[in-house]
Order: structure tokens, then sequence, then C-alpha cells
């Protein structure tokens, strides 16, 4: 069975299967998104099962597309692409559990999801260039839509801002793209992988298209200025998926594309990618402290956490003893999974929030502890596991990649500074928000609903998890990390 | 003589099918006109499907029976078909329609002579053909606006017409023949090159609108009736870029023309869409952003010679091109012409209006719609061909064109002020619209079936 190709499409077939139904009801619609993003799930569960290959791609999946110039369907996983993809497909069902509230146009709305969970999963999947393109551009569509669609206030402004930010972000690794295929004939990844077709002054300014594009996503300093805006104008699940899934497009490219097929090159420019990490890590981190309006801290604190992804692979790059390499790439890539999950449990709960109060501003609030326990305990669980405390989600992938940071370039290590800041911005916030005085205007709000609590406790399962016992997960990392070729 | 002819069929069946138009138009019975044009180009399209394989010349040479010439058919032919579909309901019922749907089979005619064209006269002939029918029918509607921009049209054609005359004579004395096969012996002759690509540049390039030849566009297509603006904007144009191919493809390289041709691609791009931007007709948008679509199209055209992605390049994006710019055109003739017409359109109707989200975004060149597909090759070609720069001024022109387009979507999906007024459309409308709209979403993924 195609289970790979499945999960891909599976998502599409469920929007499209709404889109003919004569009833679109709220409820139709939501039953058809929970089922489909739920079986979804339970693919990628069996792919999971299926296994990878300790070296290269496994569970290939090949159709010829327009065989004239060599690009076709080909999808296959190896330990970078499939835990990205189980974090979508579980990120993508927790968020059409909490989606089921929205009765705005509610069968337009699920059919983007679900277009977007096909781009999404795609996009990690794909081992044809000109098809990894197809997915990375179909998810900023979609993208565009659900924000300018169903955003609060500017939603205009912001939702054109992303569109046309990312849109030009993307565009250099197009011209990449072209470069590559033109030195090899094909769009075959694989192939571009095992013989890195570009050399010299070809593969530098390869290398800087790429970076661009994967700097816009991630996003890094200083092109990160459209996520604050994107991230606090989008619905919440808008929220969750940009920041649990789309901005790991840009971390899993930068390994992908910008490591595995540029390799020489990244080396030569490995300082310069590092000092941009060191430096967005520091940036995101202090520009969060700053912020009082809660959406907006943790959409920069996002900033901060893939800075720490950018110094793993960059690291990663510049050195050449093997286990030092494997320890940075394994603690880049657990690094996406965890910011997926703890900052998908922060924007879930923020909005929560938001949806109660219509707030966002920290100082309106105080002392909610009390009145909302389960909402403020989750919140609380997932602000610590965001600023890195051991025994949480972040923690084994921040220390990797501080460790093997120290061995290989210790000037880096000043980017440890920014997890006070961030200890700083999170312990200040909590106490704003969940501790000290009652505000009176808040004495009626209820606590999460079962569909909240569906959406929410998953990931705060998934957080202690990842913290206690992150072997489960690093296993099949570190395997693919140890023969990945650059 | 036979031979020649046997090869000719589908060219043989437009023009008697012009003749039967014609006096059905005389015998005032313009439904009877319509469907002979429809059957004409159906039988003409279908004679063109043996004929793909053929790569050959007929008539001493004069005339291609070759890949381009056949693709160009296959293109062109069932796109004034679906031209002939909006007009009709546009326009049925008005006096004198029935000359209308003649003028449009018989500038086709004109087009496929353009991109079979093999010889200097017959690319006059061509210009000619398409020009003459082309100004006829944008002063169909007889209104004042009407007429002026027909005249203005027609003046600008026949002097750009008699220039590129006069600059083709210089080939003729250079080469010794009339052949484009024959400018091979301009290789050691750049001057004389240079003043026929001038004046070919000045010819086609008013047909195709390129900058600074692109006055005409925006006006001509406003005066029009709207079908009769995007069969302009499509079938004459994506001709006039197929004659460019067949005439420059046999041009020395070494004489510099593609350096020429790459300056005006950057300048028609940008020119176009920044012109675009600031538009509040959506027919006049239109009209800049097909300006601008030229300019991708001499991407490939520059690649001529140099790229084996050249010539596929240009066929797939004039396929799209026609099925996209079609289809916007169509969503125009239902929606109206000012852009705050589009207000609250996409909620009003949500089909069509998903369907113009998608032509605008093939447009833009986002995948995996046709419009992609045929602009990854284009930058294929031209970065192959050793012009970079041009494929990163046509990728920065991508965001541009975002921009333009959005100024089309972001309103559709705005709460319309009023009460929606939702009146019938009618069938043929239905029929462009999709057939359109499927060519322009899923071309892309059976883009295997183009030659390359």
């Amino acid at each position: 069975m195609p289970l790979l190709s499945i999960s891909v499409f599976l998502p599409l077939l469920g929007g499209v299967l709404l889109m003919v139904l004569p009833n679109k009801s709220a409820r139709i619609a939501h039953g058809v998104s929970i089922a489909t993003t739920g079986l979804t799930f339970v693919v990628t569960l069996a792919i999971w099962a299926r296994g990878t290959l300790p070296d290269g791609f496994a569970q290939i999946e090949e159709i010829a597309w327009i065989p004239a110039i060599g690009a076709a369907y080909r999808v296959g996983v190896d330990g970078l692409s499939l835990p990205l993809i189980l974090l979508t497909s579980l990120l993508f069902f927790l968020s059409a559990i909490y989606a089921a509230r929205i009765t705005d146009r509610p069968a337009v709305f699920v059919a983007l999801m679900l277009m977007l969970e096909t781009a999404s999963i795609g996009t990690f999947a794909a081992l044809d260039a000109l098809l990894f393109y197809v997915f990375f551009e179909v998810s900023l569509v979609g993208m565009y839509f659900m924000i300018v669609g169903w955003g609060y206030e500017e939603r205009q402004r912001a939702g054109l801002m992303f569109f046309i930010y990312t849109l030009l972000g993307s565009l250099p690794l197009l011209l990449a793209i072209i470069g590559l295929f033109l030195a090899t004939g094909s769009f075959d990844m694989r192939l571009w992988i095992e013989t890195p077709p570009l050399t010299g002054l070809a593969a530098m300014l390869a290398l800087i298209a790429m970076l661009f594009t994967f700097a816009v996503k991630i996003p890094s300093f200083p092109v990160h200025t459209w996520l604050p805006a994107a991230h606090v104008q989008a619905p919440t699940v808008g929220s969750v998926i940009l920041a649990g899934v789309m901005l790991k497009f840009g971390t899993y490219g930068l390994v992908r594309f910008a490591l595995q097929m540029t390799p020489d090159a990244f080396a030569q420019a490995g300082q310069v990618v590092l000092a941009f990490g060191v430096f967005s890590a520091l940036y995101g981190a202090f520009v969060a402290l700053a912020q009082s309006d809660l959406k907006k801290m943790i959409a920069y604190t996002s900033v901060n956490h893939m800075g720490y992804v950018v110094i793993g692979v960059a690291v990663a790059a510049l050195t050449l003893d093997p286990d030092l390499r494997a320890v940075a790439l394994n603690g880049a890539t657990l690094q996406m999974v965890s910011h997926g999950i703890v900052t998908g449990a922060l924007f879930f709960l923020v909005g929560m929030l938001q949806s109660r109060a219509h707030e966002r501003e920290m100082t309106a609030f105080g002392g909610l502890l009390g009145q909302v326990p389960w909402l403020g305990w989750a919140f609380v669980l997932s602000a610590f596991a965001s600023l890195g405390l051991p025994g949480l989600a972040h923690f084994p992938a921040e220390f990797q990649i501080f460790l093997a940071t120290l061995n290989a370039q210790p000037w880096a290590i000043v980017a440890i500074i920014a997890i006070v800041v961030t200890a700083g911005l999170y312990l200040r916030a909590i106490a704003a928000v969940f501790l000290g005085e009652p505000n009176e205007k808040w004495a009626a709000m209820p606590d999460l609903d079962r569909g909240e609590m569906q959406a929410v406790v998953p990931l705060l399962i998934l957080i202690i998890l990842i913290g206690v016992a992150p072997s489960w997960l690093l296993g099949m990392i570190d395997a693919t990390m140890r023969a990945l070729q650059f | 003589m036979a031979r020649d002819l046997s090869f000719l069929f589908p060219e043989l069946m437009l023009a008697s099918t012009v003749v039967l138009m014609l006096v059905a138009e005389m015998l005032r019975a313009p439904r009877l006109a319509l469907a002979f044009g429809l059957i004409g180009l159906g039988l003409s399209t279908a004679l063109t499907l043996p004929l793909l394989e053929a790569d050959t010349t007929v008539f001493g040479g004069t005339y291609r029976v070759d890949l381009l010439s056949g693709w160009a058919k296959l293109i062109l032919l069932p796109g004034t078909a679906l031209a002939l579909l909006m007009t009709w309901a546009e326009i049925a019922g008005k006096d004198r329609e029935g000359s209308v749907y003649t003028l449009l089979c018989l500038v086709t005619l004109g087009a496929v002579m353009l991109a079979g064209g093999g010889d200097m006269m017959l690319l006059v002939l061509g210009v000619v053909l398409t020009g003459l029918g082309s100004f006829a029918m944008v002063a169909w509607p007889r209104d004042d606006a009407a007429t002026e921009t027909a005249m203005k049209y027609l003046v600008f054609g026949a002097v750009t017409g008699s220039v590129m005359i006069y600059g083709l004579t210089f080939w003729f004395g250079g080469a010794g023949s009339t052949l484009f096969s024959e400018l091979g012996a301009l290789q050691d002759k750049p001057l004389i090159a240079l003043a026929g690509l001038v004046a070919v540049l000045i010819g086609l390039g008013y047909k195709a609108a390129l900058v600074p030849f692109q006055f005409w566009a925006p006006d001509a297509y406003d005066g029009a009736p709207v079908s009769v603006a995007a069969f302009l904007s499509v079938i004459t144009k994506v001709a006039a870029i197929f004659a460019f191919a067949q005439v420059l493809r046999d041009l020395p390289v070494a004489t510099g023309w593609p350096f020429v041709v790459a300056l005006i691609a950057a300048v028609t791009m940008t020119f176009g869409y920044l012109a675009a931007l600031v538009q509040t007709n959506v027919v006049r948008l239109l009209a800049y952003s097909s300006v601008a679509q030229a300019g991708y199209f001499m991407l490939g055209i520059v690649a001529l010679g140099t790229s084996p992605l050249a010539l596929p390049s240009v066929i797939v994006f004039g396929a799209a091109y026609v099925a996209m710019n079609l289809g916007a055109f169509a969503v125009i003739v239902i929606a109206g012409r000012n852009l705050d017409d589009f207000k609250g359109f996409g909620r009003a109707r949500p089909l069509i209006g998903v369907a113009m989200v998608v032509f605008l975004l093939s447009l833009t060149g986002i995948p995996p719609l046709f419009g992609f597909v045929g602009k990854v090759l284009l930058f294929g070609a031209a970065i192959e061909a050793g012009y970079l720069w041009l494929a990163v001024i046509g990728i920065l022109n991508s965001v541009l064109a975002l921009a333009v387009y959005l100024r089309i979507v972001v309103p559709m999906y705005q709460a319309r002020d009023g009460e929606a007024v939702r009146a019938e459309v009618a069938l043929p409308l239905l029929v462009v619209l999709g057939a359109t709209a499927l060519v322009t979403a899923l071309m892309g993924l059976f883009a295997g079936v183009f030659p390359g």
C-alpha cells in the first residue's frame, strides 16, 4: 500500500469530498475534518511502524510526471522527514478538533485546512525538487486565505505582508532548483544529495539563494518581520499550523537542501550562518521580553527557538567529527519537533484565553490560576517547556545543540544567554496573567471545555514524554543523522 | 502541389469555414455563422492531430509544418472556439453580431499563418491579416470610444507594419532571399541583421504588445467588447510570439540579437506590472498584465538556438496563457469591468470566485497550476542560455505580479456593501469557464503530454 501517498492526498480528498457534499453545515464540515485528519494521523503512525532505513530514504513511491525534464512524483521518508510528518499530522488532527467551534463559513475553512495539510506533509515527503516547490508554495496560498478570511482586525495587511514576503522569499529557491536541474538534467533530490552537482561559485550562489528562502521561512533575523504580524492576526488554528508546521519548512530545507546539496559551500559559509543563528536566538529572546501582547511574545520566542536550530545545523556543517555532527543535527531535528509541540500548545492556550477575554495584553489579566486552573497549569507547563526546563521537551534538544556548540564553536555558546532571558519573560508572563490579585473582570471566565482539553492534553503528555524519555524519537533521528552525507 | 496541400488541411478547412461564415452573415443568420465557426474550428483542430509529428516545409520552404506550427494550431484553434462562445454570450442579439464571429475566425487564420510562416512575405501577410480583422472588431460597438481606439489601433498598426516591411528589405538584401532559413547568411553582417531585427521587433512587438509598442493595448481592450479584448490579448499575442520564434530561431546568435530581446523582455515585464498596479479598471489591469506576460514569453525566445528548452517552454506557456487569460476575461464578462464590481464577488458566487482565484494565481505562477509549469520552463531556458539576470528579473516581477493580482482577489472576499445582484450566467460562458479552469488547474499535473 502506498501509505505515504495516501497520507499526502487523503486530506485533499476529504476537502474535495466536502466541497461536493450538498449539505455543508458546520456539523458535517467539522465531522469530515476530524475524521480525515484523524485517519491521516493513523496512516502516518503506520508509516512510522514501517520504519526508516539507516541510510538513505525508505518507503519510496514514484510516478512519472514530466519525463521530458526529469520531473516525477517522488516521495519517501528518512529520520529527518518522518518525525516532522508525524508532528504535522498530529497538529492538524488537534487543530481540527479545536476548530470545530468555528461557525463562519466552516466548509471553506475546513477545505483550506485540509489543503494545507496535504501541502505540509507533501513538503516533508517530496523527493523531487519541483514537487517540493509545488507543495511549499501551495501551503503559502492556503495560509494566506486562512489569515485573510478568519483572522483578526488587521488581517488584510498581515496576510498581504505574509504572502508577498514569503513568495519573494521562496522564488530564489526556484532559481537554485533550476540551477541544480541544469547541472544534472533531473529534479531527483536523491541524485543531488548523493553527488552534489554544483561546485565553486555556482554552489555558493545556489546556497545563498536557498539560505535566503529558508531564512524567511524559519524566520531568521533580519527577515523575520512578517512573523509577528502574521501570527497576531491569524486565527488560533492558523497560528498553531504556522508555528508548529510551516516554520519547520525552513529548518527542514536548511538541512535537506542547503546542507545536503551544497555541503562544501555551506562549510565555507558556516561561520556566517552560525552568526545569524546566534543573533536570531538572542534577538528573538530580547524582543520577546519587550512584548506585552501574549501572542506576539510567543511569536518572537519562535525566532529564538528556531535560531537554536540554525546554530545546530551550522555547527554540524563546521565540524568534521562525525559524532559531534550527529549530536548537533540530532539536537536540531529534535528541536524542530519540540518547538512544534510546545509552541503549538502555547498558541492553542493563548487562543483559548483570547476567545474568552477578547484580549491579549498581559496586564489586563491577573490571578487567573484560581479561576481557570486547567488553562493556567497547562500554560505554566508549556511555558516551562518553552524556556528549556529539564524534563520537558526542549531540554534534550537544546542540550545537544549547546553540547555540540561548546565542543566545536565555543564562541557561539553566548546564545545560552537567551535561555536566561526566555526564562525571565515566561516567568513574568505567568506572574502577570495567572498569579497575583485576581481581576474582577474575569470572574466568570469558564475553564477548558472538553474539545479544548482534547486539543491540548495530548500535547502536554508529549511535552513530558519527550522531555523524560526522548530516545523513542531520537533513535530514528540518530540513525539517519549518522549516515547523512554531506 | 498535392503533397503540399495535404499538409495544409487545417488551414484550408479554416479558410473555407470563414467563407461559409461570411455567406451566413450575408444571409443575416448569425447563429448559423456561429455554428459554422465552431464546427470548422473543431474539424480544423482534429485535422491538425495527424500532422503533429510532421517536420517539413511546403511551397518552397515558405510555410512550415513543424512542431511549433502544429502546437500553435492545437492551442489557437480551441482557444478561438472558446472566444467565440464568450463573444456569443456577450453580444448575442445585437446588430451585426455575425460579423464579429466571422472576423474572429479570419484573424485566427492570420494567426495560424504567423505561427507557421517561414518566409518574410508570409510574415507580412500574417501581420496584415490579423491586423485588418482586429481593427474592425475593436470598432464593432460603433460608439465614440470604440471608434477612437480603433483609429488609434489602425494608425499604430499601419505605421509599425510599414516599418517592419521596410526593415525586412534589409534582411532580403543581406541574405539574398526572403526565406528565414537563409538568414544564416547574415552571420557576419551584424548591422544588417540588427536593422531587420529592429523592424521585426517593431512589427511583431506591436502585435504582442511588447514595451515600447504597448500603448494601443489598454485602450483597444477597453474600447472593444470584453470577449474581443480577451481574444486580442490571447490569440494574436500568442501568434506573434510564435512568429518571433519562427523568425529568430534562424537568425545567427552571433549577431547579438538575444541580448536586445532580453532587454526588451526585462523592460516589458517590469513596466507591464508597474502600470497594472495603479489601474482601477479590471480590463485595463489585465491588459497591462498581458503586456507583462508577453515579457515572460520573451524569456523563451531569448534562449532560441542555445537551449533545447526554449521551444517547449514557449509552447507550454502559450497553452497555459491562453487558458488562464481567457478564463480571467470570462469572469470579467460576468462580474463587470470595474474593480468595485469585484467586491464580494467571491462570496456571492463561490465557484466562479474559486475559478478566478485559480486563473489569477496561475498568471502569477503559483504551483501546481499550469502557468507555473510554463514559467519554470521559461526560467530554465533563459538560465541555460546564460541569461540568469533575466530570470532573476522575471522572478522579482512574479512578486509584483502577486501584488497586482491580489488587488482583484482581496476585494472578492470582502463583504459587499449593497445587496448582491445574481443574474443568471449564460451556458456558453459556463462552458468557457469550466474548460479554462480545468485546463489551468490540472494541465500542470499532466504537462508530460507536451513536447520537450
